[in-house]
């Protein structure tokens, strides 16, 4: 395969570069256009990026081991050598919110993979056949929506006891509903659309038209809800952790933190309190106000609707 | 109408039913023996063979699920729900108990996020884009962030600091002592009031500035009506239909925040019994909390519906 003759692959080569070249620039353009007309969203969007980054990187910028006690630092307010402090067996703060990252955001990333594409898959079939296959399915959808999320999802991941999987599955499925109504809602008005009924007309399949008609419209409400949606599965999976039925310790989460911090004492130390929720609350609203840009951009129709 | 109210209530026994399945499926049949829960893993193994399944007749969990579910259903009509694991009292008396706190709390949640999401939503739609406007969007986006259980941490921390004040933990009924009371409820209603707030805010926001391109407005507008007189009487009522959808919505999930937000504060109402039945493990309580919850949730969104169609008749004949 490597002794390819130089001379077939040249005249290939100008044609092809230039398309990626060209592919390049317009996503570059895209996302000059984003941070024109978004600036604020472009800028939460680079902090999502970072603590994206900071989670995949986490062992690195970490200063300190997440799991080693230090017993001669125990709960140690900030200072020079911990600057987020320590907790009651002399763990470092800040890198147990570093470490934390890494959880939350593989929850809520699968969690909103998992859920939220399967209730859009789920809404897409349903919106296009329609018939007694749709009725079914809102009935379906409506039940799950019987249940407060937090509820299901604490009720789901009792059931299955803690761990990574489950935490997933129990805050993939309360995901579901919103995917599939929103999705649905989309496909419902696009059946109508001139062009989809000119493919029906030419006797285009089932599956072509779902795949190459319908689909790419959905691809914009889709991206506006997973962001959304990632940020209700983090704060989520914070409540889990908080209430014992997220990922057991000694894995640090945010929930988890928060948790212990009311372990430490009657008075838990402030440091233990305000670096985990503010690590929350920041990365919710990376996501949330990244969301908002996406959707102003690709589709103001859909405010109010996601 | 009256026929749109049997139709829905209707739909709704069908869903509850559903639920009191699906909540026994789910706690009973899932994986996760009740004894090891209940002695802990190292009590369980010290346990005999004939003990553990004499503990599992008395507790009603070696008969067939079948006969386990209508046993269930007997102790809802019955009006007792069936008994903790660890405590002397039954289900029943639990959320008589501790029920009235928690409904407090969903109350007067609720009428603080529409005292001030409403106002706030006025000020940002009669000038979009404006500085006030921008601050609203931009506070109101941050409290969808904020987890409440963190903000509820952080103003106990924060009064015990500065105060050295601590909200009673034991319960107080509204009657019997009304300080007291108030003071373990203000605390978690405020904190999830303003979680509320902040999607009432922009959801009234969004639907004022939709309400106000219509025709009837300019009409008002053109025979001379003041801007707060438009806003207030004319544009508010109409663009006022789906923030009360949105608010009863809001209402169920408040239930499923209280259990968060009541740990953080240590208040002795349901969420914090929800709390230690699912630290506990406890399956009973646990199935029949989940299961009131999910009660509340539906009768909730029928009530709003029945309200929607009440107030705009244009759903009621749909």
């Amino acid at each position: 395969m490597s002794a390819v003759d130089p001379e077939t692959v040249l005249p290939v080569e100008p044609t092809s570069r230039p398309a990626e070249r060209s592919r390049l620039r317009r996503i570059a353009a895209a996302l000059r256009n984003f941070a024109r007309r978004a600036p604020l969203s472009a800028f939460w969007g680079c902090v999502a990026a970072a603590i994206v980054v900071m989670a995949i990187a986490a062992p690195l910028i970490a200063p300190y081991e997440p799991l080693k006690s230090d017993f001669r630092h125990m709960a140690k307010p900030p200072d020079a050598t911990h600057f987020f402090g320590t907790d009651q067996i002399g763990r470092d703060t800040l890198s147990r919110v570093i470490h934390g990252s890494r959880t939350s955001l593989t929850i809520a990333i699968a969690a909103v993979l998992f859920g939220t594409t399967l209730g859009a898959l789920w809404g897409l079939a349903s919106g296009y056949f329609g018939g007694r296959f749709d009725i079914v399915s809102q009935r379906i959808i409506e039940f799950l929506q019987s249940f407060p999320d937090l509820i299901l999802a604490m009720a789901i991941a009792m059931a299955l006891g803690a761990g990574l999987g489950t935490v997933i599955v129990a805050i993939a499925i309360t995901r579901i509903p919103f995917g599939g109504r929103v999705i649905r809602a989309v496909v419902l008005s696009l059946k109508e659309m001139s062009y989809v009924e000119a493919a029906r007309g030419l006797g285009a399949s089932h599956l072509r038209m779902m795949a190459r008609h319908i689909l790419p419209q959905c691809v914009a409400p889709y991206l506006i809800l997973a962001t959304t949606h990632l940020g209700v599965a983090i704060i989520i999976e914070a409540s889990l952790g908080f209430l014992g039925v997220g990922i057991p310790p000694p894995t640090p989460t945010w929930g988890n933190m928060l948790a212990d911090s009311l372990n430490a004492g009657l008075v838990p130390p402030w440091w233990l309190v305000l670096f985990p929720g503010l690590a929350i609350t920041i990365t919710v609203l990376a996501f949330n106000l990244l969301g908002d840009g996406i959707r102003d951009i690709l589709d103001p129709r859909l405010r109010g609707a996601v | 109408m009256y026929t749109y109210i049997v139709r829905r209530l209707a739909f709704g026994a069908v869903t509850v039913v559903g639920v009191s399945i699906v909540v026994f499926m789910v706690l009973r049949v899932l994986p996760g023996d009740q004894l090891v829960a209940v002695f802990g893993p190292e009590g369980y193994t010290k346990l005999s063979d004939a003990e553990r399944a004499g503990y599992m007749a008395q507790l009603g969990l070696s008969d067939p699920l079948v006969v386990q579910y209508l046993h269930w259903i007997r102790d809802i009509a019955t009006g007792s729900l069936g008994r903790s694991f660890f405590r002397a009292e039954s289900v029943a008396e639990m959320i008589a108990r501790r029920g009235p706190l928690t409904a407090e709390i969903a109350l007067i949640s609720v009428v603080l996020s529409w005292v001030v999401g409403i106002p706030v939503a006025v000020v940002s739609a009669l000038r979009p884009n404006s500085i006030a406007d921008n601050i609203s969007r931009f506070v109101s986006i941050l409290f969808l962030a904020v987890p409440g259980f963190w903000l509820g941490m952080l103003i106990v921390l924060g009064l015990l600091f500065t105060f050295g004040y601590r909200a009673p933990l034991a319960g107080a009924s509204l009657f019997q002592d009304p300080i007291a009371n108030l003071q373990i409820v203000i605390g978690p209603a405020i904190v999830l009031g303003l979680g509320q707030a902040a999607y009432i805010a922009r959801m009234a926001r969004s639907s004022l500035l939709e309400v106000i391109r219509e025709d009837y407005v300019r009409t008002a507008r053109a025979k001379g009506l003041s801007g707060r007189l438009v806003i207030g009487w004319h544009a508010l009522p109409n663009a006022l239909l789906p923030v009360i959808t949105l608010s009863g919505i809001l209402l169920g999930f408040v239930l499923a925040g209280s259990i968060p937000v009541e740990r953080a504060f240590g208040t002795p109402g349901l969420g914090y019994a929800m709390f230690t039945a699912v630290s506990e493990r406890d399956v009973f309580v646990m199935q029949n909390l989940v299961f009131l919850y999910a009660i509340v949730f539906v009768m909730l969104n029928i009530a709003v519906d029945v309200t929607i169609a009440w107030i705009d008749p244009r759903i009621r004949y749909r």
